[in-house]
Parts: structure tokens; sequence; C-alpha cells
């Protein structure tokens, strides 16, 4: 609370110049009060302090989530000397996603754990890759040894890297990938990545549905995210292959809802309007997944239509134990996020890492989500 | 006697609350470097204010054209989507492997068509700037969607490159160019004929079509300007991220809007100031950053900034408002 009341103050002021600026005529008391509080330290430090409060009990693990954070850690080893405090920025997409805020909260508690000091920045929304640049730019200008990043698309943040290599922050690439060929281009590199392998999440789900499609099959639909965005392409691509592959499976559509719930609900529309025997829809993303859903659900045809969605966010949980949704692709954020700033702090410390780190997966659906529960 | 103090006051009143949004402009800016200095060890660096004025520069191109726009009585909501198109346009173009001279010519031709869309839709037709903006906005959407097919178009010559990411000493050329170019506005609007006319159009349109002057070709001008300031932002912002992306500039009218209003320009028309427009541009630069640099989360950045639009506009609402009372009395 105390951080976020700090950051409040600070915000109130530079509103407060502003509106001085355009002339409110209250020249008193504002800017005064300003320079006494702006002295405070920097609103970082108080990460620590709250997150103690917040893990009295103590992680509740799922069993699954348990044994993925065995096999990660296995392809880690050996691991890096922790509570040193580096500090360690991470810049993700956006908070506008319920999955980059579960990110944060990954990134902040996994701080916690190592005994670091995270600080998380995102893009004010999912498509604004200029804002995302001149956050990282801005990043760049201050002391983190390392900066995690998950760019919008994989040249928006090329600048950015190549501005922190030359200053000799670390950065490690988590999740959608930074082209490296464009990065090199530009007379820059990656320190590491972690990733998850995207195809494989869409031909772990198309997998499943074609399983229950059985032998007669059926049309199916793909709903994407931004096109060209790295796990958009992936998951269409890995699901696309498993499609084409099984007999008597027919994709009807591939369409981009650009991870928007209110686009991919208009598609999930239309698609039943050209096809009212659609009998499964593979989305991108969890929030595509569960508008379509919904979608169908308006149109009174939810019924026999396989759903799935990929990132397991909290809302996709629920949405399975009910029924409303078939499955999801899950892989734990938080061993996720923890894993990345292991290896951040690998290469500031000069470990060697791996070339690339993915993060296991696994398939969730309402045969086994009980398993699942108290995952995160 | 009484009478003569007031028309005095009225006078010296009229005269500060020219040059005074400016002055606060830049005091506060001030402030806020000093705020932002003490606060925070990593504002005040050659880096990271070099950050400020190259990401500033985007905005203060797109902005310049709106000034006009605004001035002269009208208003553009296309020019975030016409930036998309004429970048997407340059990219198809070298793609299509013509040179980067001539696809950026290609480009800044496409925005200054868009503005003359816009400008004659409104002038000849005289339809609501509002609307016909927002219609040219979206065809401009619809047009870059459909020539990259969705898919951002990416890895151009460095030639390209070198107008987002270039070096010239110091600075980088969207700098240079955004310096250039605010220069040129103020030169335009406050000492040629052609400023003249945009405020007239602003000021008072009928006076000016009963003097003789054709108030469609100034009117065009003035979008095509605005089209063109556009596609530059869109050089800008394709050759800085190496991607022609058919959703870029997204919401970049309302900073650019925002930017202009805060700068002192008024809504109605009549009054504009480069000036102040550069500097609202570099304040919010600014403050942008230095959410940033605080580590302030995202959400707030949104609401600070439509906070300030809102405070801004209806500040200057008021401020009118009160002139007026002034001096009916």
């Amino acid at each position: 609370m105390k951080k976020i009341i700090k950051k409040m103050v600070v915000f109130m002021l530079l509103f407060s110049l502003v509106a001085f600026a355009a002339g409110c005529g209250s020249p008193s008391s504002a800017p005064i009060s300003g320079e006494e509080n702006g002295t405070d330290p920097a609103t970082t430090e108080e990460i620590n302090e709250e997150g103690i409060e917040e893990t009295p009990a103590g992680p509740v693990m799922s069993s699954k989530a348990q044994e993925i954070e065995q096999v990660l850690m296995e392809q880690l080893a050996p691991l890096p000397e922790f509570n040193t405090g580096e500090k360690i920025g991470a810049l993700i997409i956006t908070l506008a996603n319920p999955f980059w805020v579960s990110m944060k909260e990954g990134y902040e508690k996994a701080g916690e754990e190592l005994g670091i000091e995270v600080t998380v920045m995102a893009a004010p929304t999912e498509g604004d890759t200029k804002s995302q640049l001149e956050t990282l730019d801005a990043m760049v200008a201050r002391d983190y040894a390392a900066i995690v990043a998950s760019p919008i698309e994989p040249f928006n943040l090329v600048p950015g890297v190549v501005k922190a290599n030359k200053k000799g922050i670390k950065v490690i690439n988590l999740g959608p990938p930074i082209s490296e060929e464009a990065l090199e281009e530009a007379g820059g590199y990656l320190d590491g990545k972690i990733t998850v392998n995207y195809e494989e999440q869409g031909s772990l789900a198309a997998e499943y549905i074609v399983e229950k499609l059985g032998p007669e099959g059926g049309k199916v639909a793909i709903i994407q995210g931004i096109p060209g965005a790295g796990q958009s392409e992936g998951r269409a691509a890995g699901a696309k292959r498993v499609f084409e592959a099984a007999e008597n499976v027919e994709i009807v559509s591939i369409q981009p809802g650009n991870w928007d719930r209110n686009t991919a609900y208009n598609i999930a529309s239309n698609i039943l309007q050209a096809h009212p025997d659609i009998r499964a829809i593979f989305s991108c993303n969890d929030v595509m997944a569960l508008a379509a859903a919904d979608a169908l659900e308006a149109a009174g045809k939810r019924e026999g239509v396989i759903i799935l969605g990929v990132d397991f966010i909290s809302e996709a949980h629920e949405a399975i134990k009910e029924g409303k949704l078939d499955g999801s692709i899950a892989y734990s954020i938080n061993i996720y996020s923890k894993a990345a700033l292991i290896l951040a702090l690998k290469t500031v410390q000069g470990h060697d890492i791996p070339d690339e780190v993915y993060s296991p997966l696994a398939l969730v659906s309402k045969e086994n989500v009980a398993e699942f529960a108290g995952w995160e | 006697m009484q009478k003569y103090v007031q028309t005095d006051l009225t006078k010296i009143k009229l005269l500060t609350s020219h040059i005074f949004p400016q002055l606060l402009l830049i005091l506060v800016m001030l402030i806020m470097v000093i705020l932002l200095s003490v606060t925070s060890p990593f504002f005040l660096t050659w880096d990271n204010l070099r950050n400020i004025f190259d990401h500033s520069s985007l905005y203060i191109i797109l902005a310049l054209g709106m000034t006009f726009v605004i001035s002269s009585g009208g208003i553009d909501l296309s020019v975030g989507a016409v930036a998309a198109l004429s970048g997407v346009c340059m990219a198809a173009a070298m793609q299509g492997g013509l040179e980067a001279g001539l696809s950026i010519l290609g480009g800044l031709i496409v925005g200054g068509l868009m503005g003359a869309a816009n400008g004659s839709i409104i002038s000849f037709l005289k339809i609501n700037p509002f609307i016909v903006t927002l219609g040219v906005m979206s065809l401009s959407r619809g047009l870059a969607l459909i020539i990259t097919g969705g898919i951002p178009i990416y890895g151009f010559p460095r030639d390209f490159t070198w107008w987002g990411n270039g070096h010239i000493g110091p600075f980088n050329p969207p700098m240079l160019l955004a310096a250039f170019l605010t220069v040129l506005a103020a030169v335009v609007l406050n000492m040629s004929r052609f400023g003249y006319y945009t405020l007239a159009l602003g000021g008072n349109e009928e006076a000016l079509r009963r003097s003789g002057v054709s108030i469609h070709l100034y009117k065009i001008i003035v979008y095509i300007l605005s089209g063109v300031a556009a596609a530059l932002g869109g050089l800008v912002v394709t050759a800085r991220l190496n991607t022609a992306e058919p959703l870029a500039g997204w919401m970049l009218e309302m900073d650019s809007i925002a930017a202009v209003v805060l700068g002192g320009t008024s809504m109605k028309g009549g009054k504009g100031s480069v000036a102040g427009t550069v500097t609202a541009c570099l304040l919010l630069g600014m403050l942008r950053n230095g959410l940033v640099i605080l580590s302030i989360p995202s959400y707030y950045q949104q609401l600070v900034i439509g906070i300030i639009i809102l405070a801004a506009v209806i500040i200057a609402e008021v401020r009118s408002g009160k002139n007026l009372a002034f001096i009916n009395k």
C-alpha cells in the first residue's frame, strides 16, 4: 500500500504541475509541497517490504506446478547466488491483459523470493509498439543490471536493446521473440532467451480437439492474435499443422482477433453465421477463447462446440471448472518469470547460460482441471 | 475615467493572455525538470534528455500540422491513421524494389492526398471536419490493413532506417526534422500571408470570403499540410521501429490535439501558437518519460494524460469565457 500511496503522491504532483501550466492559477501550494515529497527515496525500494506481508502462509503450489518447476530448474543449473539485491527491470507488454498482469505479479513475487529488486513496466496497450520502445529507452536510462523484455513485435524493441547493450545492461528476452537478425543488423545482441514453444502450444491444443472430435471430424476454426506476432503465428501454425494432418478435419476459417475480446467475439459470431456446423474453435489466447464461448452462448450454439485457449489465466481456470471453456494450455507464469530472473542473475554474475530455455507446458481440460488447484 | 481604466486593463489582460500560456508551460517544464532531477538521478542525463527529444519529435511533427488545422477552426482526426498508411505505402514501395528516397516521396504524396481528400470534402461539401476526418481515419486504417494483409512489413535498407535512428552529431534525424519544421511552421503561421489566412479562416471565415480570398484553396492546403506532417510522422515511426504496421500511430491524433490545445491554440480557431504546441509536446514527452523513470505503472500514465487533456480544455474554455465577460462589462 505504501508504495502505491507514494506513487500517487508523485503522480498527483506531476498532474497538479501541468494543470498549473494550463493556467488554473493555484501557484501557491502545488510546486512547493512537490519538491519536499519528491525527495523521498526511489519508489522501487518498497517492493520488498510489501511482499513479506503478502506471503505469510507460504506459497501453495499445485502438484503439477511442482513437477514443472523441477523440470525447469534442471535446465537452469547451476543456480546463481541469490539475495544479492541486484536491480532488474522487466518490460512486459501491457497491463490491460490479465495474462501480463499475472506476469507482473509473478516477477514481483519471484523478486522477493530471490532477494533482488524487480521493477515491472509496460506499454499502455497491446498494440502500442512505439510507447513500448519509449518505455524501454527510459528504463535503459536507469541503473538496472539487467532487463527482461517481452516485445509486442519482433522489431519494435530493437533500438532500445542496442542502447542497453552499449550501456552494459544485460538483456533477457522472455516470451515473444525479439528478432535477432534485425538486432544483429543494428549492432546489438541478446544475453539470453526464455520462451514457450508456441508451436507446441498450438499443436497440443489441436491434438486434444482432434481426439475429442473423433473419427468423424468436422469443421474447425482458428482465432489468431495480432498477425505477425510470434505467439500468434506459432500457435496458429502448430494448430494448423495438426488439423491438416488429421483426417476429416477441415479448417474453415483463420481470423486475426488481435488478442482482443471484442474482436474475437465478433469473429466467433461471424464464423457461426457462416458455418453453423462448426465443431471446434482454437483461440490463440484465453481472452479470445472466452469471448468465443460467450458469442456461441449468446447464439444458443455453445453445446457441441469445443473451444480451447492458451495461457490458462485464472478466468479460464474458473471457466474450465464450470464447463464454459473446454480447455487451455498452461505454463506456470510464476515459474516462467522466476526462471527469467534466474537467467538474468546468471548473466549478471557472469555464468554461461543455455542458448534458449523453454518453459514446460501442460494441457488443462475438464478431465484434469482438479490437479491444477492452486496453480499460478 | 472609470471607463479608460477598464479598457487599459482589458488590453493588458488580453496581451498577457496571449503569452501567458506559453510562459506558464515553460515555467512548469522547468519545475518538472527540477522535481524529476531531485527525485531520480537518472532523469537529468544527456542520454535521457536525448530520449525525451527523440520521442517528442514524432509528436511535434504531427502536432505542428494539427496547429494549422485547429487554428483554421477545423480538426483532423485522421493523422494517426494517415501516418500508418503512409508508412505502409513507403514499406510496400521498398518491398517492391523502389529505392528509399522515392518510396519516402511516394508515402508523403499519399499523406498529402489524404489531406487533400479531407480538405476538399470539408470545404466543398461543407461537412463537419470531425465527421469527415473520422471517415478518412477509418478509410486510411482500412487501406493500410489491406495493403499489408494485416501483417507488418519489416526489414528496410539503411537509407530508410536512418530517418528513424541515424546519427547527426549528438542528434538524430527525427529531432532535426522536428526542429526544422518548428521554425518553418512558426515563420509560415506568423509571418506569411498563408498563415494570416489560416488564422482568419478560424477567426472569421465569412469576412475572409467577402474579401475575395479563395476559402476552398486555403482550407485544402491546411489539411494537405496536416496530411504531409502525418506522413512525415509515419516515416519517423516506421524507420525507427524498422517495421511498417497497419496499426501504427494508434491514438496519435489524440496526443496531437492534446498538445495543440495545451499549447494555447484555441479549439474555436483564430488563434494558434507554434511555440506553445512544441513546448506542450516536450512537456508531455517529459511527463511520459518521467513516469517511467519513476517506475509508475502504465495505468497511471493513461490516467494522467487523460486528466491533463481535460484540464487543459476546461481551463482554456473558462479563461476565454472570463475574458468575454470582462469585455462585455
